[in-house]
């Protein structure tokens, strides 16, 4: 039994300068297709289509392009009497969504469209005993619910709203030995995991309880030969996982410790030249998700055709700044 | 092929029929999948159902999705009324269409909060999705919610009944109605980890239910270790899979020694009852250090068998961290109040433990100086199964590294073990200066 590593070869021919005026145009197209198959397929996750659509456009500074007041009414009317935000109208409130809905507003300033204390209370409410989050009324617990719930109102400004001390404790209660986390106490450490949990960290302040050199080892060996970065052992390369990985690096202050420039080249073999937009991996079908993602990961490699991201909020630097966020980085 | 809103109508009605008309008619179908078919048949329903598989010819999807899509929203906003039979049936469709659809699982959890739906019945329908789409987040979080509520229904009534006179045998059956549970459960996680690699979702989820439905049962957790023992040899990239029986390792550790101190403390016990397995003490004892050792010999089997897998070396941090962690923890600081806890720490037969390793823990020089016995081969160590192995320590790790780049032809090999001995280097002995 030979050798098979688990990584992606990059063409000579793949695209290797970013495709800015494409990715826009693709992005602006995206939402006009709305009796597709697909459409109908993800619906149960549109408000998170929405914010990434918006953040990668206003990443490109291509943000006017979008059709703010229809969005904005789209907002208004998925917020539920309980306070909390769903996917689109008719879908049930869940954190996931209340983020992202909040993200959108945020890049807007135009946070009041929606009744703000009840977000808080539905957030509040969602707090368990031992200090985790439920996703929705459901009672569902994720170490990415406890970064969707202090992100949410941290962009609120009402960071004091809920039991900070045992929100912190549950998420550390999910770290491995691998500095690493996972989404309940036990589970196997995963970047998208550690992204949200670097992130709640972060956002709360406690960022020297992380092991920033353990945890920055562990990330740096999700680089394959390709550049491109996974989520855990022995996975494909990915943009989205590039993107956690490289985001969970900068939030602990380990961004030097990959190849930048490896990283860079696998991302842009990800983008179609004839569509626009990236994918998931070079060759495979373009989506917003990941273009977003492709867009984001090279800012924080410091592209200056893009706008600075933020790592933790995956915003553009300049909308925090006005919200006077400054989530803290290790250095 | 229906081309007006209305055949749509009486078309796609007549399908959402048809699906559940065949559950109705087999009840042991136990996967679906779609039929590639761009263009319906004459006169033939587009579903097929051949032994126990469900099939839906492709070209029908493309209506039957949007109708029930909207259908169940229009009901959600209060727009259109449905009964509870049709919302059974359009949830049941378009879940196995779409099972991340949020929304449809919870319109079926407060059908079973009404009893319309049974606990089993819904768990069911979460299988056949996770048949289609292994991975499906939305149908893990629904079955934890369902496993959940079955589990209260079970304890919370046992407790009422308990005062009547046939109390015994209802709570039998709600013990076994749990077991059956349990072991169905296991089931569908084993099966999702196998129609898709590294599988987060499956085996968290399995660890979820160890954790929720299975808490200190040292029975599920030993056949659980064997279980899955052949599964990752079979799956040597399974990062998921491994991180499993990592899990295991750790909480059969925890619940093995506090089984002990139970023993070595009859008093603490809460109901105050003594318990009779004081004379078990060596055997529980020894029983710990013994899975740690089988399970390093199993990665080493692995590592040497299959070489350059990152999950293999992977496995053997956790695995050798978990190992000198307990050790810490339960030979020096404890060694000093429980006289069976001394010769754990030198050796042991990979033979079940017996009474015959008490004399073998003379052996102390082996466990002191590990790198003695690096330097065997598989063949050698196949063929001693009878003599002692040194427990793995530091010297045992740097030799066995080594080896393996000694002899190593695969560059990826190479890099792992190098990236394995600088893990050794820095994280295991600053942690071993710590103490
Ligand atoms: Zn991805």
């Amino acid at each position: 039994m030979g050798t098979q590593v688990k990584d992606v070869i990059i063409k000579p021919d793949s695209p290797n300068t970013l495709l800015l005026d494409k990715h826009a145009d693709y992005i602006a197209a995206y939402g006009s297709k709305k009796d597709d198959y697909e459409y109908t397929l993800s619906e149960y996750l549109r408000m998170s289509g929405i914010y990434w659509g918006l953040t990668v456009m206003d990443l490109m500074g291509q943000l006017s392009r979008m059709n703010r007041e229809e969005i904005i009414d789209f907002i208004k009317s998925c917020q539920h009497d309980c306070g909390g935000i769903s996917a689109s109208i008719g879908h049930d409130p869940h954190l996931l969504y209340t983020l992202s809905a909040v993200q959108i507003l945020s890049l807007y300033d135009c946070i009041n469209v929606i009744d703000v204390d009840k977000v808080v209370d539905y957030v509040r409410g969602l707090q368990q005993e031992d200090g985790s989050f439920a996703g929705d009324k459901w009672g569902e617990i994720d170490t990415r619910f406890s970064f969707c719930a202090v992100a949410t109102l941290a962009l609120l400004g009402k960071m004091d709203a809920i039991k900070m001390d045992k929100a912190v404790e549950f998420v550390l209660s999910c770290m491995n030995f691998d500095g690493g986390f996972g989404c309940r106490p036990g589970s196997e450490s995963h970047a998208g995991q550690i992204y949200c949990c670097t992130g709640f960290l972060s956002v709360t302040g406690q960022l020297h309880q992380v092991n920033a050199d353990l945890l920055g080892w562990w990330l740096c060996e999700r680089q394959l030969p390709s550049g491109g970065l996974n989520g855990r052992p022995e996975k494909l390369p990915d943009v989205c996982y590039s993107w956690w990985v490289l985001a969970s690096l900068k939030i602990i202050g380990r961004i030097h410790w990959i190849d930048k420039a490896k990283l860079r080249n696998f991302i842009l073999a990800c983008q179609d030249e004839e569509t626009g937009g990236f994918a998931d991996r070079p060759g495979d079908m373009v989506d917003p998700f990941h273009t977003l993602f492709g867009v984001a990961g090279l800012s924080l490699l410091g592209d200056e055709q893009i706008k600075p991201v933020n790592p933790v909020f995956c915003m553009p630097e300049d909308v925090l700044q006005r919200i006077g966020l400054q989530p803290d980085l290790l250095s | 092929m229906a081309e007006s809103e209305e055949e749509v109508d009486v078309l796609v009605q007549r399908v959402v029929k048809d699906i559940n008309n065949a559950f109705k008619r087999n009840p042991n179908i136990d996967e679906i999948g779609l039929i590639p078919c761009p263009e319906a048949r004459y006169n033939r329903s587009p579903i097929v159902l051949v032994e126990n598989k469900l099939g839906v010819e492709s070209w029908c999807v493309k209506f039957l999705l949007p109708y029930v899509h909207n259908k169940l929203l229009l009901y959600r906003q209060r727009k259109q009324w449905l009964d509870r039979e049709a919302l059974v049936d359009i949830t049941c469709t378009l879940l196995l269409l779409n099972p991340d659809f949020t929304t449809a699982w919870n319109v079926r959890k407060e059908l079973l909060q009404c009893g319309v739906l049974n606990p089993e019945k819904d768990l069911y329908l979460g299988k056949l999705a996770l048949s289609k789409h292994p991975k499906s987040p939305e149908t893990w979080i629904h079955r934890r919610w369902v496993l959940q509520r079955l589990q209260n229904e079970c304890s919370g009534q046992e407790l009422k009944d308990q005062a009547e006179p046939r109390g015994d045998a209802v709570s039998r059956r709600r013990c076994e109605r749990l077991q059956r549970a349990l072991q169905e459960e296991m089931k569908v996680c084993a099966d999702a980890a196998g129609r898709y690699p590294s599988n987060y979702n499956a085996w968290s989820h399995r660890i979820w239910v160890l954790q929720n439905m299975a808490k200190g049962n040292l029975k599920v957790l030993h056949d659980e270790l064997s279980s899955t023992r052949l599964w990752v040899s079979m799956h040597v990239s399974d990062h998921s899979g491994f991180h499993y029986r990592q899990h295991l390792l750790k909480a059969l550790s925890r619940e093995l020694s506090q089984a002990v101190e139970r023993d070595l403390h009859p008093t603490q016990q809460p109901n105050g009852e003594s318990t009779a397995g004081a004379s078990d003490d060596n055997h529980r004892n020894d029983v710990i250090p013994q899975h740690f050792h089988q399970e390093m010999e199993l990665c080493t089997d692995l590592i040497e068998s299959y070489p350059g897998h990152e999950t293999l070396w992977c496995h053997r941090r956790h695995v050798f961290y978990l190992w000198l962690q307990w050790r810490r923890e339960h030979v020096q600081g404890a060694g000093s109040q429980s006289p069976p806890l001394t010769h754990t720490d030198v050796l042991l037969s990979e033979e079940p433990c017996d009474d015959g390793s008490a004399s073998q823990a003379m052996d102390v020089d082996c466990f002191l100086d590990g790198s003695k016995h690096g330097s065997y081969t598989q063949d050698t160590k196949r063929l001693k199964r009878g003599p002692l192995l040194p427990h793995p320590g530091l010297p045992s790790e740097h030799s066995f590294v080594s080896r393996i780049i000694t002899g190593c032809r695969s560059p990826e090999q190479s890099r792992f073990a190098v990236s394995y001995r600088k893990w050794l280097d820095s994280v295991i002995v600053a942690q071993e200066l710590e103490i």
